[in-house]
């Protein structure tokens, strides 16, 4: 089989004879490894793709209130670039009064230092749960999602320091990832002025209130919480400020969700919308799939639930496949884009095999279904999280 | 054996299991040495052969692509899409990649042929055993041979778990000979 362009080393475990890999061009220089990254993260985390590397980690693995380092998502669309913190700058340019340039050092002594907990997600976490397949990284039910403790400035905070003009309408982002070759497509993405300027939507240096890892886009990224993951650029290096959408590839063929139910094998339609806010969804971090307890003994059956706009207001729980529902217990309300924890106390009376199913609900009166409608790039997957568990006598 | 299987079934419905590993090389046809040099630069094959799309799809697909920069001529576009849509097509069955096709190993062409690798590898246990695991398990068992070869042909469970093996009925004899001398050897 012929080596793909230019010749180069094989950068993927050779494991086994009908599973060789294709020869891929070498990284370039200025990359993170991504044996460094996944050296820093959990050993259960499961690796979706090498070049680039996604990985995350089952339902199970996220019973923390707040996301450890660790057990974040890893997606990139391109390398991973590794930055020199001290070089790096943010330029601030577009529709503005005058264009700013600040060191992460600058804006830290500039502006408010605030932090908060907030959900990011990628738009294609829970892909696999569609049928057919659409394409793209398989995320499993609960994949390619997190919800850590940021810390940075409010991004409007930046935006004010360079003034607005009345034009201004969407902010477009753009970080230092690479692609192999030189043609690949900067990854840029745009947001509507109201969500830029809403105070949770940050410029992040902090992760858990320690350094953010470079993995996570250090030295400096945006986070624009709640929303399709990469409306959060990593590496963030220009802010440019628009009249219009930004276009591009990035924004008008990805990251695009139809307005109504597509039929599974058709192409995305014209009028389709841009991925923003992810809708209401949740996941049962305990038990884990297939665990196994003691008849009578109490089972604390715990999860989280999130939604990208507005709040959670009810979660329930199933354990006859979807026929009835009784509500959980809702925890307080931490930061405004947190997840929430639920709990229901279970006391199984026979020995036998429990499926328990949970459906979030938001404010706005939406509620998960059981499955997603499909669509051609399967986005924002939050049909309802099944796990199931043996009771033993 | 039913029973097993459908216990199978049930148990990943609720655990989400992995997936086998898709392959990391495009499967040997018309068209896979371009659809290689084109598609396996930016990222790895696996974001391919862990794909069955609709030919519609596919188009959409390679047009993003090249959007994205993938270095691909006018000329190169039809037989790429063909490509893709006769091996990774969700709609229509993948013919068996020919020998001719490849100019390859015929061994690597057998195991993709007849789907063993979609629950075997060399080094690493899947849903069955490693190749190197049975070898090392019947070295010197110069009854091997044959005891493999019908094991195969009928399918079965029971020797590495509870997990059964379809039959393979359909390789020819000739076929199964060759691939279990193959696998005996890997150490
Ligand atoms: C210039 C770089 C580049 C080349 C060359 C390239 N791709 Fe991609 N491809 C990307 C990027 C960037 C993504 C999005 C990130 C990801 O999924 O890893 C992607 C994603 C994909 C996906 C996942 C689904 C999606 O739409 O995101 C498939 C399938 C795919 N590519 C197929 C192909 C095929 C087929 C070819 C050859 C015709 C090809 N790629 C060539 C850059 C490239
Ligand atoms: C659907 C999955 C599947 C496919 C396809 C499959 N196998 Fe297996 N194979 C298994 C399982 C599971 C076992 C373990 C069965 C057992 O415990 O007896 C196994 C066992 C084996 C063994 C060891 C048998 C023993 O008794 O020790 C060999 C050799 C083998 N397979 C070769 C092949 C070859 C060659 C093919 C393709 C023609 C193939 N398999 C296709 C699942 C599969």
């Amino acid at each position: 089989m012929a080596a793909a362009g230019a010749a180069g080393a094989s950068v993927m475990a050779h494991n086994g004879y009908a599973q060789e890999a294709v020869k891929l061009p070498v990284e370039p220089a200025g990359t993170v490894p991504n044996s460094a990254v996944i050296a820093e993260k959990f050993s259960g985390m499961q690796v979706h793709s090498e070049r680039p590397l996604t990985a995350s980690v089952p339902a199970e693995s996220h019973h923390f209130s707040v996301t450890p380092n660790d057990r974040m998502f890893v997606r990139n669309n391109l390398l991973t670039p590794d930055i020199d913190a001290s070089k790096h700058r943010l330029t601030v340019k577009g529709s503005v009064h005058k264009e700013v340039s600040f060191s992460v050092e600058e804006l830290r002594k500039n502006f408010p230092v605030v932090r908060t907990q907030a959900m990011l997600e990628c738009a294609g976490s829970g892909r696999s749960g569609f049928v057919p397949r659409p394409s793209g990284t398989p995320w499993s039910a609960s994949g390619g999602m997190g919800c850590p403790v940021w810390n940075g400035v409010r991004l409007r905070d930046v935006l004010r320091a360079a003034g607005l003009q009345n034009n201004a309408a969407y902010v477009a982002g753009q970080g230092g990832d690479f692609g192999v070759i030189a043609t690949a497509a900067p990854v840029i993405r745009s947001i509507p002025m109201d969500k830029a300027m809403e105070p949770h939507t940050m410029l992040v240096f902090g992760m858990n209130d320690g350094p953010l890892p470079k993995i996570h886009g250090a030295p400096l990224r945006l986070l624009t919480p709640g929303w399709a993951g990469s409306a959060s650029t990593k590496w963030l290096h220009t802010l440019t400020v628009l009249d219009a959408p930004f276009k591009g590839t990035f924004m008008d063929s990805s990251y695009r969700i139809p307005r109504d139910a597509v039929k599974p094998g058709d192409r995305m339609p014209p009028d389709a919308l841009v991925t923003e806010g992810w809708p209401v969804k949740s996941m049962i971090t305990y038990p884990a799939p297939n665990a196994v307890f003691q008849v009578r003994r109490l089972v604390l059956i715990e999860g989280r639930a999130w939604v990208g706009e507005g709040a959670i207001s009810r979660v329930q729980i199933s354990l006859d496949e979807g026929v009835s529902w009784q509500n959980a217990q809702l925890n307080n309300a931490g930061d405004k884009f947190a997840w929430r924890t639920f709990s229901v106390e279970l006391r199984p009376e026979k020995p036998g095999f429990v499926t328990v199913l949970a459906r979030a609900s938001d404010d706005r009166g939406n509620t998960q279904p059981i499955v997603s409608k499909w669509n051609p790039l399967g986005y924002f997957w939050n049909g309802v999280h099944r796990v199931g568990f043996s009771v033993e006598a | 054996m039913r029973l097993s299987v459908m216990a199978l079934l049930f148990a990943a419905s609720v655990a989400s299991a992995q997936d086998a590993e898709p392959s990391r090389t495009l499967t040997p046809g018309k068209g896979a040495e371009l659809a290689t040099a084109r598609c396996v630069i930016c990222h790895d094959a696996q974001h391919i052969t862990r794909t069955k799309l609709s030919r519609g799809e596919w188009e959409f697909n390679i047009k993003n692509m090249i959007e994205r920069g993938a270095p691909i001529a006018p000329n190169e576009i039809a037989p790429i899409l063909e490509y893709l849509s006769t091996y990774y097509n969700r709609d229509v069955a993948a013919p068996a990649p020919t020998a001719a096709a490849t100019g390859g190993d015929p061994v690597a062409n057998l195991l993709n042929a007849n789907a063993c690798t979609a629950c075997h590898q060399v080094d690493k246990r899947v849903v069955g055993p490693s190749f190197k695991e049975v070898a090392a398990k019947y070295a010197g068992d110069n009854t091997a041979v044959g005891k493999l070869v019908t094991k195969i042909r009928q399918g079965g469970s029971g020797v590495w778990g509870a997990s059964p093996m379809p039959p393979n009925a359909a390789v020819a004899d000739a076929d199964l000979q060759q691939l279990v001398g193959w696998i005996l050897q890997q150490k």
